[in-house]
């Protein structure tokens, strides 16, 4: 017995069974590929999606209130402490220039502020935070070790309105696995189904291989090779498909939500990791549509 | 060689196929199988190429008890047991070395090793001229020979043939039947499923009579043949 003589036997029928079906395995190259491409569009979606997080996480500021009885040299000392905690910008508000700025926001009603008897507005220090902490949870952490600082009287870093932006992306993401999720499982099925008519043109190949005593692993092998063939056209063709569409129409996506996006959205749309991932789901999808298709076929 | 005890099979909801069958084929023997249509002799054929699972009781082929086979070994049971079916089951896109060489395919005997043993095999079914030809082209009875070559070309231990005659003309199933009592000859056991008087009466070899899936009677050639001119 010689594994290379079985190798080349399944090689030599999934040929022969791409040659016998081609339409049939044009639908599921193409039922593949149309799976794949839409999830290499979840895919730059979400990379979109998460630019735009960073980009809207840059706008947070934290505000770090100081006690009022301190003096110069104590501020001068808790500006270096917040430096040193935050590893961001740190810009010391005074508090003439907090009660000017609140003057110019109100308009109008910035006019009542002069009927104040005394500045109520305390030092301040705006601290931009770096891109990795930008964050809820790392907000958070930040918050309470500012909070505890000798020196500070209050945190502030719109707590809710990041919180919320982080559970529609989390809200976006989880519906996109869904989705992506719901849509390889179709893929898997009309896949399976468009193979069956394959295999089913074959299934007095498979009779006859079965009463000369081939195992199961024997029948199925060529056609899980065609499926492994299909999944890989697929994916080509998927991969395909996003670089032309990066090519086309990116620059001017790039162009028209630049404004909201940043400079993600000009990112390549077909990656390294993307190729592979893509491959390897093209694969699976292939592997699983014919595996499933040709396991009612090996009961003789 | 192949042992039935006391073997029963049986659909749900339907009279049992067999009853209580017992019979002993020796290494090297040739059998016929006989009776009307219904009887249970394809049947019987199936359970000996585990195709179907007894009911109840004993099959022992080769020594190995084959009603309680696991579905894993099954294949290399069927590697050993050649199998002619009436209806010739020939891949009909295929040319007659494909059919043949499918059997060695399973095997994964290497190309040429394979070309070598068919062209044998075609030889000794008279068709070593008609290897490029496809299936549909050839003849009832060339067709068959094709069938017997497949089954045989892995040197199989026993042979089953399942009305191999059905569809021939008189002088073809001669020709098939000579072939057949010739792979018997080289050693090989043979079992034949037949509703055919005038091949039992012909070639006088022992007969095991079905009748309502039971054995009625199990007689050497000459009584067997005896009977039937009577």
């Amino acid at each position: 017995m010689s594994a290379l003589s079985k190798v080349t036997y399944f090689c030599r029928s999934a040929a022969v069974g791409l040659k016998h079906s081609p339409f049939v395995h044009f639908i599921a190259v193409t039922t593949i590929a149309i799976a794949l491409f839409s999830a290499g569009m979840a895919r730059g979606a979400a990379r979109v999606l998460d630019n735009l997080l960073a980009s809207l996480g840059g706008e947070v500021e934290v505000t770090v209130y100081l006690a009022p009885e301190l003096d110069a040299d104590e501020v001068h000392g808790v500006r270096s402490l917040v430096l040193a905690l935050s590893g961001g910008e740190v810009t010391l508000v005074s508090p003439d220039a907090a009660l000017s700025r609140l003057r110019s926001e109100l308009g109008d009603l910035g006019e009542a502020l002069a009927e104040l008897p005394e500045n109520p507005l305390p030092v301040s220090l705006e601290l931009r935070v770096p891109p990795e902490r930008r964050n809820p949870d790392a907000l958070l952490a930040l918050a309470k070790t500012l909070r505890a600082a000798p020196g500070v009287a209050g945190v502030d870093y719109g707590e809710a309105a990041v919180q919320r932006l982080s559970a529609i992306a989390r809200a976006l993401r989880f519906g996109s696995l869904v989705a992506f999720a719901v849509v390889l499982g179709a893929t898997v099925v009309i896949v399976a189904a468009t193979l069956q008519l394959a295999i089913y043109s074959r299934r007095g190949e498979i009779e006859i291989q079965k009463l000369v005593g081939a195992t199961d692993r024997f029948v199925k092998a060529p056609f899980l090779l065609e499926g492994l063939l299909q999944g890989v056209l697929g994916a080509a063709v998927a991969l395909f498909g996003l670089w032309a569409f990066g090519r086309v129409l990116g620059p001017t996506l790039g162009a028209l939500f630049a404004f909201l996006l940043g400079p993600g959205v000009a990112a390549p749309w077909v990656e390294p990791r993307l190729v592979l991932e893509l491959l390897c789901a093209g694969c699976g999808l292939g592997l699983g549509g014919s595996f499933v298709a040709v396991g009612r076929f090996l009961r003789v | 060689m192949i042992q039935f005890f006391h073997v029963y099979k049986a659909y749900p909801g339907d009279p049992p196929v067999l009853s209580d069958i017992n019979l002993n084929v020796e290494k090297g023997e040739f059998v016929f199988l006989t009776g009307p249509s219904g009887a249970g002799k394809t049947t019987l054929l199936k359970l000996v190429f585990c195709a179907e699972k007894a009911t109840k009781g004993q099959i022992l082929v080769g020594g190995r008890n084959i009603a309680r086979i696991r579905e894993s070994a099954v294949p290399y049971l069927r590697r050993n047991i050649g199998v002619v079916f009436q209806d010739f089951k020939l891949l009909p896109h295929r040319t007659v070395e494909d059919n043949v060489s499918f059997t060695l395919d399973v095997l994964g005997v290497p190309r040429a090793e394979a070309r070598e043993k068919v062209r044998r095999m075609l030889k000794l079914v008279g068709l070593e001229h008609k290897a490029g030809s496809y299936p549909l082209r050839l003849s009832g009875g060339e067709q068959q020979r094709v069938v017997i070559a497949r089954a045989l070309v892995n040197d199989p231990t026993i042979l089953l043939a399942d009305e191999p005659t059905g569809n021939l003309d008189p002088a073809l199933t001669v020709e098939i039947m000579d072939l057949l009592t010739q792979v018997n000859v080289r050693g090989t056991t043979v079992m034949v499923a037949t509703h055919d008087a005038t091949l039992l009466s012909r070639y006088q070899k022992r007969t095991v009579r079905l009748e309502r899936g039971q054995i009625v009677s199990d007689e050497d050639g000459v009584k067997a043949a005896r009977r039937m001119v009577v």
